[in-house]
């Protein structure tokens, strides 16, 4: 069952006729001619849509909240900044499939009342930026973006911001104050961001994958959409097999799927590397779990699920790897991206990177087996937002199931 | 091109200082104290906040960078790839050594994630990106590109 992917072949992301000829804004015309925007909100929330950028919250909730906020201005977001380590799926769409973007922002935009959107895209993907200003620009000259969109009265305007490398940013309040100008750090919740957002005004920030299925459901029904994978949580996701797989990229697999099906099967994996022998798989990129070979079978869905999705990344790792090195890499990340706002995780993931090099240099001291212990809680308890939760997941993970292979 | 000029091609609202910043960062190398006030003068802006976003992201400098920086990812796909091994030809090719600061010309350094996991490992001198870089061909990027 493919919904993103499905056309991608015969799609030229640089003429806007070839999506138009896939019944391409078909769904932008039903909602403009045909839906109120509070249905609009309703069909996505019926459709049991959740969040693709790794938190999961129903989409068509979010859109009531704003939706039901009075206010003159609203804006609407797409969030495509995603720097998540081994995570690239909203690039390949937005290279792939841009209007598919361009119409769910649409569809949203009407959905909640605001005039002006943005699409917040990572500062390395200039070429991506490129296309998506291309393709921009053809949906205003085909009267599906801009003033008085299909001859209504409604107006949506549409704006592309780069964002200039930082992790953080894709933190939704992160993302906010970058835009306004400011330090890329996330802001204090509540007030979440559909009730004050951007300038003060509500505002709605969704992942570009989430917002690639919004044409999808709006022409087939959320009934239709609500019946494809998980019951808790429907559609398909775009999974990114890395490591050592035998077929690594991207693929559109339903949501409910188990890991073991996503590396062993022949239609995604095909399994591992000749020679190689399964170790571990972290699901969700850099901030995601190691899920062990014997817990392979649990279903991969948004919500309640002891190894959450994440972004979708899965990296299967080998037992030849060097344990040593992923541990560097992980706390290398997080304490070059930790924005510094917090002192937890400012200084947790500092001291955490400087353990993991001592660890790499086989000069680790008694202490440090402590500290470690005591830096996770710390992470895992106490920082502002979640990017210090993350920082301590893989760690947490890692002391657990290879503490002793870590000190040796 | 001169800062005003830079300047002149934003409307002056705060919305546009990372456009601004980013703009005079390709045109000039980096951000310093001077261009701060110029931008936070035209953007009605403190300077304070000028320089706070300055300082922030990873693609602005605050600086000016005398050295050849080179990046290699560390990220999970990228490691799975050996960028380590990448690494370590690289050190010994330069006679340099990952995150130490010594050397008077090169420097050798992890990054962040720029989201070409597919095309690992990527490895990246000053803003140029290179992809599938194997410890038998970086060589010939270092011999052509430093």
């Amino acid at each position: 069952m493919k919904l993103i992917t499905r056309h991608w072949e015969k799609i030229n992301p640089l003429d806007i006729n070839s999506y138009i000829r896939q019944r391409g804004y078909e769904s932008l015309q039903k909602v403009i001619r045909d839906m109120d925007p509070a249905d609009v909100a309703v069909e996505i929330k019926n459709s049991g849509l959740r969040g693709r950028g790794g938190a999961g919250f129903p989409t068509g909730e979010k859109w009531e909240m704003a939706a039901k906020k009075k206010s003159r201005e609203k804006y609407f977001i797409c969030n495509l900044d995603e720097s998540e380590p081994g995570t690239y799926k909203d690039r390949v769409i937005a290279e792939k499939n841009p209007h598919q973007i361009i119409e769910g922002i649409l569809i949203g935009a009407y959905a909640i009342g605001a005039k002006k959107t943005f699409i917040y895209i990572n500062g390395n993907y200039k070429k991506q930026a490129d296309i998506l200003k291309i393709a921009i620009d053809q949906a205003r000259e085909k009267e599906f973006l801009g003033k008085g969109i299909l001859g209504s009265a409604v107006d949506i305007e549409m704006e592309i911001f780069e964002g200039a490398g930082a992790y953080i940013c894709g933190e939704e309040t992160a993302l906010l104050n970058s835009i306004e100008g400011q330090r890329g750090e996330p802001r204090l919740k509540p007030p979440f961001p559909p009730s004050e957002g951007l300038f003060g005004k509500p505002t709605i920030v969704n992942n570009a994958e989430t917002l690639a299925n919004v044409p999808y459901i709006i022409r087939h029904s959320a009934k239709e959409f609500s019946q494809i994978g998980s019951s808790t949580s429907p559609g398909t996701k775009l999974f990114l097999l890395e490591g050592a797989v035998k077929n690594k990229g991207i693929f559109e697999a339903p949501l409910g799927i188990t890991a073991q099906e996503l590396i062993y099967n022949s239609l995604y994996g095909n399994g591992l590397e000749a020679g190689k022998e399964f170790w571990f798989a972290q699901v969700g990129g850099a901030s995601g779990r190691l899920m062990p070979g014997g817990r392979l079978d649990q279903l991969l869905i948004y919500g309640e699920s002891e190894y959450p999705i994440g972004s979708g990344s899965i990296l299967v790792v080998d037992k030849n790897a060097n344990l040593k090195d992923f541990l560097l890499s992980w706390a290398g990340f997080f304490h070059r991206e930790s924005c510094g706002k917090c002192v937890p995780c400012r200084e947790g993931t500092f001291r955490l990177w400087e353990i993991a090099k001592r660890l790499k240099n086989k000069d680790f001291r008694e202490k440090d087996r402590e500290n470690i212990e005591d830096i996770l809680w710390t992470l895992s308890n106490t920082t502002f937002c979640p990017l210090g939760k993350f920082a301590a997941t893989a760690w947490t993970d890692a002391m657990k199931m290879f503490g002793k292979e870590i000190f040796s | 091109m001169s800062i005003q000029k830079i300047l002149l091609k934003f409307e002056p609202k705060a919305e546009n200082l990372l456009a601004v910043l980013k703009e005079i960062q390709k045109e000039n190398g980096c951000i310093e104290k001077k261009e701060c006030e110029a931008v936070a003068q035209y953007l009605s802006l403190p300077l304070a906040r000028a320089f706070s976003a300055a300082s922030f992201f990873d693609q602005l400098k605050t600086k000016k960078e005398s050295k050849k920086i080179i990046k290699i990812c560390s990220g999970g796909p990228c490691l799975g790839e050996k960028s380590m091994e990448v690494a370590r030809q690289i050190e010994m090719l330069l006679k340099i050594e990952l995150e130490n600061d010594a050397h008077p010309k090169y420097k050798l350094e992890l990054m962040s994630c720029v989201g070409l996991c597919d095309r690992g490992p990527i490895m990246m001198i000053d803003d140029q990106i290179f992809e599938n870089v194997k410890p038998e061909t970086v060589d010939d990027i270092i011999s052509n590109y430093l």
